[in-house]
């Protein structure tokens, strides 16, 4: 028996293994692989992505580890905010608020700080007023004097006007750029990968339904809409004053509640399609419709569209302007699924899923999508690129984003004011045009690597 | 040909409504009373409106003149519960909390006898003025204080919809009226309105709120009025330019953006100008001496470029070479000198003298849209290059400058005309971010500044004014597309 099976798979493995050298995608990969630029952009990207994890715990205030009288604290990577000391001889009780906590003075046994040892939102009121890199730098001493700051304090890229350390600002605003980027295109995926399937798939003759239920769909939608968005819609914005989770959470309920109303409706449409004269068949015109809404939307100017939904927001948060994005970047992605789809759908492993009685959602999602993925891909690597930039031209300008927020683009504003400050326009700048640089780059790249035209 | 551009034009038309739409939707959600602003702006300047002294006229007065009293759209999806006419109600909050109690209880008829019976008592409550004698018994200071309170919390509870907050100022009034005897004839009306709040709570029908109705409210709405205007009463309509007024500027926003519209289109045109004439001989010299030095450089220096970000280029540009330290050759803000143009000054020399301000800008304006050119040229004169027609004209013996000039350039143009529809629009939207830095006096320098006021009128009209823009960019494109390839007019 054991033996049988060992045989079986090494026939499996045997078997599989000259066709999986020649799929596509471990030709794409090899392919991407040679190209030495957009694979050094890949693993500069990982690097990114690295510092945007840790960023939290690289560049903080908050010590790594701290013994001070005798009790040992992680502040930087605790959960608690706060840590009560009891001095055993005096018996006085004394708190520590990691957040608000003087570590630098703290007089503590051993105390080992982050490599940034600064938060990107609070100040360093000795260094305030644009001190550069290179500038003498200072500190107050536990005795009030000012000498020159010890090498573990330094503002290694300089101050802004109030005192922030660039170098903070810099490694924290990491994690707000790639997070905008990489999820505000997941909301476009999402709904451009969709709705690009659907139209190409189907175009405009091929759903056949009958008039009964397409109408009670129609129908279905609109109570879907009541019952998802506008009974609900106090609720939703309550969430927007509450945190960004709780506006995700009550996004995906409504979400949620409109899926499975107009389910139910589609359900019931079966039925209602059999009834006499109601069950004429009729073409619904998917292509069109999906076609007119990619060009309604790319007629909008988008930078403007995004100011304008950004200023009636009345709570500014990053979560409204990953949302706000999303819902109006996914055309490009829309546009080359639906070509891609258009040329799948009429080819004969489909044709041969279809009189196989494969469901048509199994087809789309199945057996076609991976492979109609390779040009959105490209897409999105692009997406990402521009969600990134506009992210930081709004932080610039200061709209829609809140202003406690220290991202690269309110770096870059802070610099300015004043034009000597140099390392507030140098390096928030390289930030933005590193990342943004590094996804046109593997874009560039996976255009090539998928692109049939190059294959040799 | 024009049959052409007419069915061009015919299929734009759905689009701008749809822009229009948006633009609505946006204003309309605007946070705020613009009722309330535009009093305050009146008010310091002393404009129309304020001859009517009286604040509840002027409110009024605003309110016709917005056309907040009237309701927002042709037709709305709503509940069972909700009345038709809750729209008439002017003041906003109150508008939203009386809405927010129809949401939870879903009776109209018991929350509209609470409304009415509340604001009467608000109205006896504003007229009442303490009798002189009686005050003499008491601090007046403490009794005026007292009074104002008592004002202040039944406002307040106009506005208020959650259940508790309702119950705290109850209690807090009932305090407030039994500390003076004189407050005694407001104690029984007082305990009417909370007994017609326990009768909303008895009689709550909350299933009334998920039972969905369409009304339907005919042409008398916001949309419509703002649309084509309500017949020359207070607003023209957008049909015939009219954007109605600036909250903070208090003229006519189609004054202010016909003044600044100039620079934007300018620049945007000028760009896009510049841009074309640079790339194509680039894109066509990286293309013709493929793989040579100046292909693999140019597209080097082309990829990084375009990944600049133009609001850092433009501050670098400023840095450097608009900066008393480093080297001040150019002006760093404006279009022109602070002092104008001097009198009697000709069109040349007025462009002569703005010259120097214009460089930094046009750059910034230029370089992405350029990058981005170029690489499309040289991609499509590639792939016309390998092409069978190009091979017969080198074999009959053509020169390579008459191959290409004549032979592959106008094929490849087509995908660089077809741009223009995305490089119009970006210079459009980029006008926001790169005004805003060289204070350029045009749409975009405006808008930011119409954000930072909450000046939506203004923002929602450039919206639509730019996706006007926009939609003539695609058309543009369309037509010379269309003049280009035959093939386009004819299918």
């Amino acid at each position: 028996m054991a033996k049988e099976e060992i045989n079986i798979e090494m026939f499996a493995t045997n078997g599989s293994k000259p066709h999986a050298d020649t799929s596509f995608k471990k030709y794409a990969w090899k392919q991407f692989k040679q190209n030495k630029i957009a694979y050094f952009s890949l693993k500069v990207l990982f690097a990114l992505i690295f510092i945007a994890l840790v960023a939290p715990f690289i560049a903080t205030d908050q010590p790594w580890y701290c013994k001070y009288k005798g009790v040992k604290m992680f502040p930087a990577f605790s959960l608690y905010n706060q840590c009560r000391i009891t001095d055993k001889s005096t018996g006085v009780t004394e708190t520590i608020q990691y957040d608000i906590a003087d570590w630098k003075h703290l007089e503590a046994e051993t105390i080992i700080f982050a490599p940034i040892s600064y938060a990107s939102n609070k100040t360093d009121y000795d260094n305030a007023g644009y001190v550069s890199p290179f500038a003498k730098q200072v500190f107050k001493n536990k005795e009030g004097n000012e000498i020159v700051i010890p090498l573990k304090f330094r503002h290694w890229l300089g101050t802004s006007k109030r005192g922030e350390d660039v170098f903070s600002g810099l490694i924290n605003g990491t994690r707000i750029s790639l997070s905008i980027g990489i999820l505000s295109m997941s909301i476009a995926s999402i709904l451009g990968i969709f709705l690009g399937a659907i139209a190409g798939y189907f175009g405009d003759t091929k759903l056949k339904t009958s008039r009964g239920s397409f109408w009670t769909f129609v129908f279905g939608l609109i109570i879907a809409y009541y019952y998802g968005f506008s009974v609900r819609s106090y609720v939703i914005s309550d969430a927007f004053a509450i945190s960004g989770l709780e506006i995700l959470f009550q996004l995906c309920m409504s979400i949620s509640i409109f899926s499975i109303v107009t389910y139910f409706f589609y359900w019931i449409g079966k039925f209602i399609g059999k009834i006499p004269f109601l069950d004429q068949q009729v073409f619904v015109p998917v292509d069109s419709i999906v076609s007119r809404l990619i060009e309604i939307i790319i007629s909008m100017p988008l930078l403007i569209l995004i100011i304008s939904i950004s200023a009636i927001a009345k709570e500014k948060s990053m979560v409204n302007l990953m949302i706000i994005i999303g819902l109006t970047a996914w055309t490009g992605i829309a546009r080359l699924t639906r070509a891609e789809f258009l040329r799948i759908s009429t080819m004969e492993y489909i044709q041969a899923a279809k009189s196989l009685g494969i469901s048509e959602f199994r087809i789309i999602f199945k057996h076609a999508l991976p492979n109609a993925l390779a040009p959105a891909l490209v897409a999105i690597a692009f997406g990402v690129a521009s969600a990134i930039l506009i992210e930081s031209s709004l932080s610039f300008l200061g709209i829609g984003v809140p202003p406690s927020t220290v991202t690269w683009g309110s770096l870059l504003n802070l610099g300015r004011e004043q034009f000597t400050a140099w390392w507030l326009l140098v390096f928030p700048g390289l930030a933005i045009f590193i990342t943004v640089t590094v996804y046109n780059l593997l874009g560039e790249g996976l255009r090539d690597a998928f692109d049939p035209k190059l294959k040799k | 040909m024009l049959k052409y551009i007419f069915k061009r034009v015919l299929i734009f038309i759905p689009t701008l409504i749809v822009i229009t739409l948006v633009g609505f939707i946006i204003s309309v959600n605007a946070p705020g009373n613009p009722v309330e602003r535009m009093i305050s702006t009146t008010e310091s300047t002393g404009e129309i409106g304020s001859q009517t002294s009286n604040q509840k006229e002027q409110k009024k007065f605003w309110t016709e003149k917005l056309g907040l009293d009237l309701p927002i759209f042709y037709f709305s999806l709503t509940s069972f519960s909700r009345p038709d006419s809750l729209y008439k109600i002017i003041d906003r909050n109150e508008k939203e909390a009386l809405d927010r109690l129809i949401s939870k209880f879903g009776n109209w008829p018991q929350i509209q006898k609470y409304s009415t019976d509340l604001n009467h008592y608000y109205f006896s409550m504003i007229q009442f003025s303490v009798d002189s004698n009686a005050v003499t018994l008491y601090d007046k200071d403490d009794v005026t204080e007292t009074l104002n309170q008592l004002k202040f919390e039944i406002l307040s509870l106009r506005s208020s919809y959650e259940l508790s907050a309702i119950e705290a100022k109850f209690s807090n009034i009932n305090l407030l009226l039994s500390k003076y005897p004189f407050l005694k004839k407001f104690k029984n009306p007082f305990n009417a309105i909370e007994s017609d709040f326990s009768e909303i709570k008895k009689k709550a029908t909350p299933w009334k709120n998920y039972v969905p109705k369409i009304a339907f409210y005919g042409s008398e709405n916001q949309y419509h009025h703002w649309l084509f205007g309500d017949g020359g009463k207070f607003s023209n309509g957008l049909i015939r330019g009219d954007f109605g007024t600036s909250y903070r500027r208090k003229e006519a926003i189609s004054n202010i953006i016909s003044e600044k519209i100039g620079w934007s289109l300018f620049f945007a045109l000028l760009s896009v100008f510049l841009a074309y004439i640079v790339s194509i001989p680039v894109g066509i010299k990286a293309a013709a001496n493929r793989g040579s030095g100046f292909d693999k450089s140019s597209s080097v220096i082309l990829f990084l470029v375009y990944s600049i970000p133009s609001f850092w280029l433009a501050t670098l540009l400023l840095m450097t070479f608009a900066n008393t330290d480093v080297l001040h050759w150019f002006p760093e803000s404006g279009v022109k000198p602070a002092i104008g143009y001097p009198d009697g000054a000709g069109f040349f020399e007025k462009i002569k003298i703005s010259l120097p301000y214009i460089i930094l800008p046009a750059i910034c304006y230029t370089y992405s849209s350029f990058a981005f050119l170029s690489r499309t040229m040289r991609v499509s004169m590639i792939e016309i290059v390998n092409q069978d027609y190009i091979r017969t004209a080198r074999a009959k013996g053509l020169s390579e400058k008459q191959v290409i000039w004549k032979h592959a350039l106008r094929n490849s143009l087509l995908p660089v005309i077809t741009v223009f529809a995305t490089v119009f629009p970006a210079a459009i939207g980029g006008s926001v971010i790169l005004e805003t830095i060289f204070t350029i006096p045009g749409m975009g320098l405006e808008t930011v500044e119409a954000i930072q006021n909450n000046d939506y009128p203004m923002i929602i009209a450039v919206l639509t004014i730019s996706g006007l823009l926009t939609l003539i960019g695609y058309l543009v494109s369309d037509i010379l597309y269309a003049i280009v390839d035959p093939r386009i007019r004819y299918s």
